[in-house]
């Protein structure tokens, strides 16, 4: 089973599509009419056009390459439906409706059927029980949810347990202008589970970094395996800390949780674990955007004392150092600086000055510093110190992440050329410390894992 | 131990290793334990702590008794037993609790090992359905145990991924010495930590282990007492 029908088709057949406004086969068909590729309405008992698309009766019936289908059907005809497919030859499926393995005995039964139509069929299945996927790069936008098509193209494939989560993260990044690669909701798992959708998203141009978020699996070992097997970073957020299995007879039975040892098996596996969804965006967005840092240590800058406090305050508290700088550099800031502000890490310069971009140039060319996070407060008289920023981006391979408050939409126009010249934006001085801790826990991990190979 | 402690455990239909079985599987694996015997009488109690040197701890030995030192109105742990009488009364005193209870059981005799100054930690290890093997270490005695302070790892491990556990735990600066505390040798610990998780690796018939206390008074971990729990 290849995930490319799933996630990259040259036809999509909305079935049950509706031209009742509300219902499931009406708003899945609203977004997909987007799709660059074909898009067929089937629907026995409609006729005439939805969306400007001719209405078919059956998937049997359409003339042209489909190779997903969305179901949007209710879970009692969905493995009738499903082995039409794939007598038509469709090689994926959505299955959004929910009555299935999270519903009793019966729920149960039906995804078993589900199962085996999928393997007869080589049939990549999605769900059941999900709100779908989103590819916003191909405008393939695979779910019921409204105004899906306001999310934009960026850099992290978001993939969650719940499609729940994954629209949530989906609209978070859309509010604050950065966009995903993809997000899929995996919901029931019947044959597109965390695996084949981690290394379906390795292989994906477009997406620099993969943002898991994990409830549970059934086999969480193969999972740490897939993460530590492929290239593109990952990060991960694990909910379920009040959880504990009941299967112990020991004292050490007792105290292993699921939720321990994911965090445990992720940290061991390369992977950084985060306690949320605005911190795994970030994070997952700084690990996709952002060059490996030579080491852990972060030089900053700020122009209002009281965010760099925090700021150093929250790096410390993870173990992540900001250390003093060597002699140069402190010379070359008290200069700068006149002495009217505090010079050493984090440097606070004072309302930007002229010699701001050079004070962030020093400060990243210092032989101490692998890491540049600067914070500021927008002023829109005042802007962004964009060409020092661009420039230790590009010239000096070093990560830079700005960190910043003020007004909207100043902020969101302002910093929206910063990230396309590689610079890291996120807003408050503790979602700036978060996305560099995370990419510091990253390149430790990765270098105690190359340590640990018998000959590198 | 000639014989493979899991095979006899097995063929007694048991599914707990007695505490000198698993002590002795902790050996095959360089973690030390006291030096010890399992008798069946008084007489040979005695005869065995004189062999080994006062002071020692006299258990109760059984493999269904997982938590001695709550069995029989507390007689299945006595701890510093410095004489002949001392020994005496509480190899009688087990006696007669496996007589009530109707356990098939025997008395250990070991070496009390000095724990003055010494830190007490958990190692343990643990299969579970989705993880495989795993392995844990923590602080030991009541204090930590209230406070949950363990740090978990996959089996297998490096000593990194070991020596890493340590500083993950929030009680770490009592392996280094805190205040009169003698410190702990992480390397060593380490090895016990790795070579736990390599024993949950090889024996696919182990789900858990505990070795609780491991105590650390110096140089080298010992098991004061263990833990094995098979398969079902």
């Amino acid at each position: 089973m290849g995930l490319d029908d799933l996630f990259d088709p040259a036809g999509i057949a909305v079935i049950g599509a509706s031209e009742t406004p509300g219902k499931l086969g009406h708003d899945a068909m609203a977004n997909a009419v987007a799709f660059d590729g074909s898009v067929y309405p089937v629907n026995p008992s409609s006729e005439g056009t939805l969306f400007g698309e001719r209405f078919v009766g059956s998937v049997g019936e359409i003339d042209g390459p489909v190779d997903l289908a969305l179901l949007c059907i209710p879970a009692p005809v969905v493995p009738e439906v499903l082995e039409e497919c794939g007598k038509a030859g469709v090689g994926a499926a959505v299955v959004y409706s929910g009555g299935f393995a999270e519903a009793g005995d019966d729920g149960r039964q039906r995804q078993s059927r589900v199962e085996a139509l999928a393997n007869r069929f080589d049939i990549g299945v999605l769900g059941p029980n999900t709100s779908g996927f989103l590819v916003p790069g191909r405008n393939l936008l695979c779910s019921f949810v409204g105004e899906v098509d306001r999310v934009d193209s960026g850099t992290v494939a978001v993939i969650a347990q719940s499609g729940g989560v994954a629209h949530a993260l989906a609209f978070q990044a859309q509010s604050e202008g950065y966009g995903i690669a993809a997000m899929v909701g995996l919901g029931n798992r019947v044959s597109v589970g965390f695996e084949e959708a981690i290394r379906y998203f390795d292989g994906h141009p477009p997406t620099d970094a993969i943002a898991l978020h994990i409830e549970g699996t059934a086999d969480a070992r193969g999972l740490l395996e897939t993460c530590r097997a492929v290239e593109t970073p990952v990060v991960a957020y694990i909910v379920g800390r009040t959880g504990v299995d009941g299967f112990a007879a020991s004292h050490t039975g007792a105290l292993t949780g699921d939720w321990d040892l994911y965090r445990a098996g992720f940290k061991q596996y390369g992977v950084p674990t985060v306690p949320g969804t605005t911190t795994l965006l970030d994070s997952a967005r700084t690990l996709g955007s952002q060059p490996r840092p030579a080491g852990p240590n972060v030089g900053v800058v700020t122009v209002q004392a009281g965010p760099g406090i925090i700021i150093a305050d929250r790096l410390c508290a993870a173990g992540v150092p900001v250390p003093e700088f060597d002699e140069a550099t402190a010379d070359r800031l008290s200069e700068y600086l006149d002495g009217l502000t505090y010079a050493a890490n984090p440097v606070d310069t004072g309302r930007p000055s002229p010699a701001f971009g050079d004070v962030i140039e020093t400060v990243a060319r210092d032989s101490g510093i692998d890491i540049l996070l600067v914070y500021q407060l927008y002023e829109p008289s005042v802007g962004y110190p964009a060409s020092a920023l661009d420039s230790v981006a590009e010239q000096l391979d070093m990560p830079v992440v700005l960190a910043t408050d003020g007004p909207e939409p100043g902020v969101s126009d302002a910093i929206a050329p910063l990230e396309a010249a590689g610079v890291t934006t996120v807003r408050t001085p503790e979602r700036g410390a978060d996305a560099v801790i995370a990419l510091v826990e990253y390149v430790r991990q990765q270098r105690r894992l190359q340590e640990a190979l018998p000959d590198g | 131990m000639a014989e493979d402690p899991i095979a006899r455990a097995r063929a007694a239909g048991r599914r707990t290793l007695t505490e000198a079985e698993a002590k002795a599987l902790l050996e095959t694996i360089g973690i030390t334990t006291p030096e010890s015997r399992v008798v069946e009488g008084v007489d040979e109690a005695v005869a065995a702590a004189e062999a080994i040197g006062y002071p020692v701890v006299v258990k109760v030995s059984a493999g269904e008794i997982t938590h001695k030192s709550d069995w029989h109105d507390g007689s299945g742990v006595a701890l510093d037993l410095r004489d002949e009488s001392a020994v005496r009364a509480a190899a009688t005193e087990i006696l007669d609790g496996l007589a009530q209870t109707g356990v098939d059981g025997a008395i250990l005799v070991e070496t009390a090992v000095e724990t003055d100054r010494a830190t007490e930690l958990i190692l343990g290890a643990a299969r579970t359905p989705s993880f495989g093997p795993t392995v844990l270490l923590g602080l030991g005695g009541v204090v930590a145990e209230a406070l949950d302070d363990v740090s978990h790892r996959l089996a297998p491990l490096t000593e990194a991924d070991a020596l890493e556990m340590m500083d993950e735990l929030r009680g770490r600066v009592l392996l280094d010495g805190y205040r009169s505390q003698r410190p702990v040798d992480h390397e060593r610990l380490a090895t016990a930590v790795v070579s736990l998780g390599e024993l949950l690796v090889e024996h696919e018939t182990i789900v858990e282990i505990d070795v609780n206390p491991l105590v650390v008074g110096g140089g080298e971990p010992i098991a004061l007492d263990a833990l094995v729990v098979l398969e079902g």
